[in-house]
């Protein structure tokens, strides 16, 4: 079945390649694809077409067309005529309901056809509306390509890998390497992609071949398809040397197996060593393919007859077959018995990547060609592409009434006639509505013939129609290519480990993991309330402010004041935007004269350190704002017992004179250095140390071995509720102000001027719309956060946050009302489940609303 | 109140029969791993608006900010002596070294050809430089250093 060698094959015959298709085993040459090794076995229908299931078989033996597409080991879509062959590859063909050779469905060809114009489904179909999902699903069964099986699971490992060059050159042909060649003579770091499997010679560059530049992005961002490993390629300057690719004639029967384009007729013979038929009839417009004629007669294939389109275009071609296969062809009434027809426009340069990167792509109407122009600053065309293409003539769009102008949709020339007549004008309505130039090919076999017809049709020329807006990717790709590998870092504190070998359940908190409970909440919050708990609260944003201007700083960002704030304590502080409302709250201790020690919440520490240093870069201010979020672990020991389990640890004085609610220290705890603040947010003697996180588990095991029992956000969040403490972001959203959600105390609205003072100025003196305040429930129903609180039969107002409470022994939360129903003692509604439940409104802690216990 | 020890793991002391001993946070995410050195307990000073000292490995963060890398017992004294702010930042970061220029080119976008650099690896925020060889050293936050070390041993297994 193969030719003598050839010069240039680029198959190995002393190898052996076996691999199975539809279940029988191919014999092939190392170097086959596996389209030439099923051709050399005799195959010649390698498809079915989308719609109408015809036959198809190679067309262009470059990986441009449809026509080759099979399953190969399980991926769908492969074309094979560029696919290697490898051993024990398993190769079937898709898109078929029997098989290749007898398609049940190629009944839609014979018999649907004149019911199943471009769209009919969106007429035929709409009625009954019902039925649609049904209409659906019969036709996704009968039209498309390969399947992906849903089982197969990740089976294949795709990775992707970054580089950077000076030269990127996109096309390995003759101006290609002359480029890089060039480029690297000048000493560039050059990389060539070639998207054949074509072996180089010994170059003074890199080559990854075969590799398909998807497109070209901002800042000279190429991705590069290479098998399965994705290139994400920077390059200073890329060179597109795509070449141009050629062009199908639109005639009845030109989508016949046998009909082919003379490059792919070529490409069989040299590479591979193939007899593409027996008797051939060529139909060219340049040089270039009308050279195939010497491969076609030195393969011994019988050249019976020769047009070139530019002495003569005829009107008429006409090509017959016999069960899809190609039988005869006639040209203007003179026929021809053929097995091979060659047939191709003038070659159309390959512009696709240069448009997407900015190129304007014009109508050369003297060749009949696009061809671009206005090129980018740091990309340029080399050789074909850039229109060097040889004297053209333009020729007709059609030979004929009817044919294919897209093969890959089967779109016929009665398709885009319609789709005209019904209004669709312009060529970017026609591809979205016939969807020419939407399949595998993305248009680099029927832009130009679309376009054409559509001029013809509408009595003007190729530029006054324009071309699609080209967009990547320019080849097809597996999406596994593209998903890469997914990597999702999660944050993890310095004691992380440590709870999970506890047992904890680990939730999501922003970009956190956190353990929300170790088993059992209401316990972990009892045993805080009688001994002592420990939390890990090294989420928590923590930020150095430091310099001359740390507290005009501090003065300008927040509504309350902290130049009277003494050294060695600390002051809570809610930070607003500049339209008054609620950003992030935490707490702000200082350290010295102009050091202080902010934090923030868990899931505000980037933005809260972002506008700070936003706002220091507006203000000039002198100060220095440093992150130290990850690099502290931090704990919060709490409970009656808190100060005996810290007494036991350091030399520093805890007592309660020496060591007083709301103040700073830095000592030794158990010998590691600590920041301790002794603040409440769980509602009882408590203390929270900062410290190195390299310490995070040393610490944690100590306090553990000294009786603090770990607590979690569910136990925490219990008792925060029974101290009427919020959470910016769950008891507050972006309209909030501090006013509104009760805390006036804080807004010094007498300072000079701090961020939001303006806007809580005029909020003060509108007065509220509604006050964020605790409730407890009548009968002891929780209702679920989000519930509404019904007045009148009406929404007023919405439960932010609710628990069950062991040790207030009620259903409590906090919630937005109206203010005048914000009163102590008031009663209202909530809706839970279907039926309204009494609440009452507590505006004063639920626990310990003295702060004795807090303050002890 | 006076320095900032409470930043420095080096100024941790064994004392009342108390033993601190630090943990590095990738402890557990390299275990069984081959090719890679922890670099998480190494000094890391961050020195803003000071002059870097000659004897030291400076990486130039911005015009303004330095990264000092020193041995863990350095910390102290550069703390002490340099001028401008400096911050003990050996608890922020985490780090490691690896072999390989195409194990690297799969972890970043960086030019390799243009380190010390910051910039995305393995999806998050790092400062890479190289060690000459084929070696590298990779600086990232703490927290998501475990990610960081599941990515690369991931890309090594890819490249096996």
């Amino acid at each position: 079945m193969r030719l003598p060698p050839q010069a240039n094959e680029l198959i190995d015959r002393s190898r052996e390649v076996v691999f199975s298709f539809e279940g029988k085993p191919v014999r092939a040459f190392a170097g086959d694809t596996i389209g030439s090794a099923l051709f050399a076995s005799g195959r010649r229908v390698f498809s079915r077409s989308f719609k109408y299931h015809r036959r198809r078989g190679l067309l262009c033996c470059s990986g441009a067309c449809p026509n080759c597409m099979l399953t190969v080991d399980g991926t769908p879509n492969v074309r094979s005529c560029v696919e290697p062959a490898h051993d024990g590859a398993t190769v079937e063909a898709q898109n078929v309901l029997g098989s290749l050779d007898h398609d049940l469905l190629s009944i839609v060809d014979k018999v649907g056809r004149p019911f199943t114009p471009v769209g009919f489904y969106y007429r035929t179909m709409i009625r009954p509306r019902r039925l649609w999902p049904l209409y659906e699903t019969f036709l996704r069964n009968v039209a498309g390509l390969g399947r992906v099986d849903k089982r197969r699971g990740r089976t294949t490992r795709y990775d992707a890998e970054n580089r950077s060059v000076d030269v990127l050159v996109i096309g390995g042909g003759r101006s290609g390497l002359a480029a890089a060649r060039a480029a690297a003579a000048d000493g560039d770091r050059v990389l060539l992609v070639d998207e054949n499997a074509r072996s180089f010679g010994e170059e003074p560059f890199e080559v990854v071949a075969p590799a398909c530049a998807l497109g070209i992005y901002e800042g000279g961002l190429v991705p590069v398809a290479a098998g399965r490993l994705l290139l994400r390629v920077r390059a200073g300057r890329i060179v597109v040397a795509t070449g141009a690719v050629e062009q199908p004639l639109v005639f009845p029967g030109n989508d016949l197996v046998g009909v082919m384009l003379p490059d792919g007729a070529r490409r069989l013979i040299r590479d591979f060593a193939l007899k593409p038929g027996e008797r051939a009839v060529l139909i060219a417009a340049d040089d270039r393919a009308l050279s195939v004629t010497e491969d076609l007669e030195r393969a011994g294939v019988e050249v019976a007859a020769t047009v070139d389109l530019r002495e003569h275009d005829p009107t008429d071609i006409f090509a017959e077959g016999r069960r899809g296969l190609l039988r005869a062809v006639s040209i203007d009434g003179v026929g021809h018995d053929c097995d091979l027809l060659l047939a191709a426009g003038a070659p159309q340069p390959a512009y696709s990547l240069l448009a997407q990167a900015g190129a304007q792509i014009s109508y050369d109407a003297d060749r009949g060609i696009f061809v671009p122009g206005g090129l980018p600053a740091g990309v340029e065309a080399a050789g074909r592409v850039a229109g060097e293409v040889g004297p053209l003539l333009p020729t007709r769009a059609c030979h004929g009434d009817g044919g294919f102008v897209c093969i890959c949709e089967d779109v016929a020339v009665k398709d885009m006639k319609r789709a005209l007549a019904e209004g669709f004008d312009s060529i970017e309505l026609a591809k979205r509505y016939t969807t020419v130039t939407m399949g595998p090919c993305q248009g680099r076999l029927c832009q130009r013939s679309s376009i054409r017809i559509y001029a013809r049709e509408q009595g003007t020329d190729e530029a006054a129609i324009g071309t699609t807006t080209a967009r990547p990717p320019w080849t097809p790709v597996t999406l596994g290519l593209l998903a890469g590998r997914t990597h999702e870092p999660a944050r993890l504190t310095a004691i992380h480990h440590r709870h999970v070998e506890a047992g904890a359940d680990v939730i999501w908190t922003g970009a956190w993991r956190r353990p929300h409970s170790y088993g059992d909440a209401p316990a972990e919050a009892r045993n805080v309330h009688e001994t002592v708990g420990v939390i890990d609260v090294s989420t928590l944003g923590k930020l150095l402010v430091v310099g001359p201007d740390a507290v005009e700083f501090l003065e300008r960002l927040y509504p309350n004041r902290y130049s009277d704030l003494k050294p060695g304590r600390v002051r809570y502080g809610v930070l607003s935007t500049d339209a008054g409302r609620i950003m992030d709250d935490g707490t702000v201790a200082r350290l010295d004269d102009d050091r202080f020690y902010v934090t923030t919440t868990s899931t505000g520490a980037d933005s809260v350190l972002g506008w700070f240093e936003w706002w220091n870069a507006v203000w000039r201010l002198d100060v220095e704002i440093v992150n130290l979020t990850g690099a502290l672990a931090a704990v919060n020991v709490a409970g009656p017992q808190a100060r005996d389990v810290l007494a036991g640890l350091t030399r520093a004085d805890v007592s309660a004179e020496g060591f007083r609610y709301l103040d700073a220290r830095e000592g030794a705890v158990a010998g590691v250095p600590c920041l301790m603040l002794r603040i409440g947010f769980v509602g009882e003697l408590g203390y929270e140390l900062h410290f190195a996180s390299p310490y995070g588990e040393y610490l944690w095991d100590v306090l553990r071995d000294r009786g603090a029992r770990p607590f979690g956000l569910e136990a925490q969040r219990i008792l925060r509720l029974e101290k009427q403490h919020i959470i910016v972001g769950q008891d507050t959203d972006s309209e909030s102000n501090i006013l509104d959600a009760n805390m006036q105390w804080i807004a010094k609205l007498d300072k000079d001027d701090f961020v939001g003072k303006w806007a809580l100025e005029q909020a003060q003196e509108r007065g509220p719309r509604e006050l964020l305040v605790g409730f407890e429930m009548a009968n002891g129903t929780v209702p679920a956060e989000g519930s509404q609180i019904v007045r009148d039969g009406g929404p007023s107002g919405r439960v932010t946050s609710s628990r069950w409470s062991e040790q207030v022994g009620k259903a409590i939360g906090l919630a937005w009302l109206p203010p005048d129903l914000a009163e102590e003692d008031a009663t209202f509604e909530i809706r839970v489940n279907g039926r309204l439940e009494q609440a009452r409104v507590r505006l004063r802690p639920f626990f310990d609303p003295a702060g004795d216990r807090l303050k002890s | 109140m006076n320095g900032l020890a409470f930043l420095s793991p080096g100024a941790a002391r064994a004392e009342d029969g108390f033993a601190p001993r630090p943990a590095s946070p990738l402890q557990r995410a390299l275990e069984g791993s081959t090719g890679l050195r922890d670099l998480s307990l190494l000094g890391k000073v961050e020195l803003r608006g000071g002059e870097a000292p000659d004897d030291v490995e400076a990486i130039r963060i911005t015009p303004h900010r330095v990264l000092l890398l020193c041995e863990p017992e350095r910390c102290a004294e550069l703390l002490e002596t340099t001028s401008g702010l400096a911050i003990d930042l050996t608890g922020a970061l985490a780090g490691i070294e690896l072999e390989g220029e195409v194990l690297m080119r799969r972890l970043t976008d960086l030019d390799l050809t243009r380190l010390p650099a910051a910039g995305k690896v393995a999806g998050v925020q790092a400062v890479v430089t190289s060690s000459g060889g084929g070696r590298y050293r990779i600086f990232f936050a703490q927290e998501v250093g475990h990610s960081v070390v599941e990515a690369v041993r991931d890309l090594q297994e890819g490249l096996a």
